[in-house]
């Protein structure tokens, strides 16, 4: 194993958390998707501070999930917020700030 | 040994990346995410990081994931359960693709002759608790206090963003 087989497999996560939040329409699998976004970066900082032999990366990690946890507990109150507002989940029907 | 179980471990979480973006309902969506965690939790032991591995499973599957089964569970959609695999937005699928792939070839580009190349395949000594530990609480000391007062910010917010309108917390 080297350090690129680990940052190659963070990319392809990267990669289909981001083209997930494209095509979906469901809010709570976007916010999915965003998890799997932090998650796929987590790996990466975690491959380099293996690799590059340095403490940052695993602290830099605990930081971001302590933001993930955050961002996390918001935007479901956000969701529970828009549900109770307009009754429905489906970010194509929710177009409030179409001009 | 270690490589077999990397190419099993990192197979199994693609897949389960997969399944969370074409699963149609929500809570098998979470449930797929739930895998996912847990094979980057064996990543982590893999790579030599225990520590991180046993904040994901506690942090992420223990919280976050719960969280997300709890607020689904709270909202009672009424999905149907048919079909299994979603249908996707036909409009998005172009710009989707092109920004994944984007995304792949531009970090490959940055990565592919830069100094790592000497460290890549480099056995190092794995780093210790007891190191990670001192230069959180003595070089860090303040970014972990901020992330904090960031927590308690958010709890807070999400309190208020989601009672009802008028009514008192």
């Amino acid at each position: 194993m080297t350090l690129y087989h680990f940052v190659g497999l963070g990319m392809a996560l990267f990669a289909i958390g981001a083209a997930g939040f494209f095509i979906r329409n469901n809010a709570v699998v976007l916010l999915l998707c965003i998890e799997i976004m932090l998650n796929a970066v987590n790996l990466i900082f975690a491959s380099f501070a293996r690799f590059l032999y340095g403490t940052e990366g695993q602290i830099f990690i605990f930081i971001i999930m302590m933001i993930a946890a955050a961002e996390a507990a918001v935007g479901l109150g956000i969701i529970i917020a828009l549900y109770r507002s307009h009754k429905t989940l489906d970010m194509s029907l929710i177009k409030d700030l179409k001009g | 040994m270690e490589t077999v179980i990397f190419w099993i471990l990192s197979a199994f979480a693609v897949a389960v990346a997969l399944a969370v973006v074409f699963f149609k309902r929500a809570v098998n969506g979470v449930m797929s995410l739930l895998a996912l965690m847990l094979a980057l939790a064996g990543l982590y032991v893999l790579m030599g990081a225990p520590l991180v591995a046993f904040f994901q499973v506690i942090v992420y599957v223990g919280a976050v994931l719960v969280l997300f089964a709890f607020v689904i569970m709270l909202l009672n959609l009424k999905e149907s359960v048919q079909p299994l695999i979603s249908l996707v937005d036909v409009k998005a699928v172009a710009p989707a693709v092109l920004f994944a792939v984007g995304i792949v070839v531009l970090t490959w580009l940055a990565l592919r002759d830069a100094a790592f190349s000497k460290a890549a395949a480099l056995q190092q000594p794995v780093i210790g608790l007891r190191q990670i530990a001192l230069d959180l609480f003595t070089k860090h000391l303040l970014v972990f206090e901020l992330a904090s007062v960031v927590l308690l910010v958010a709890a807070v917010a999400a309190i208020v963003i989601s009672r009802k309108e008028g009514e008192r917390p």
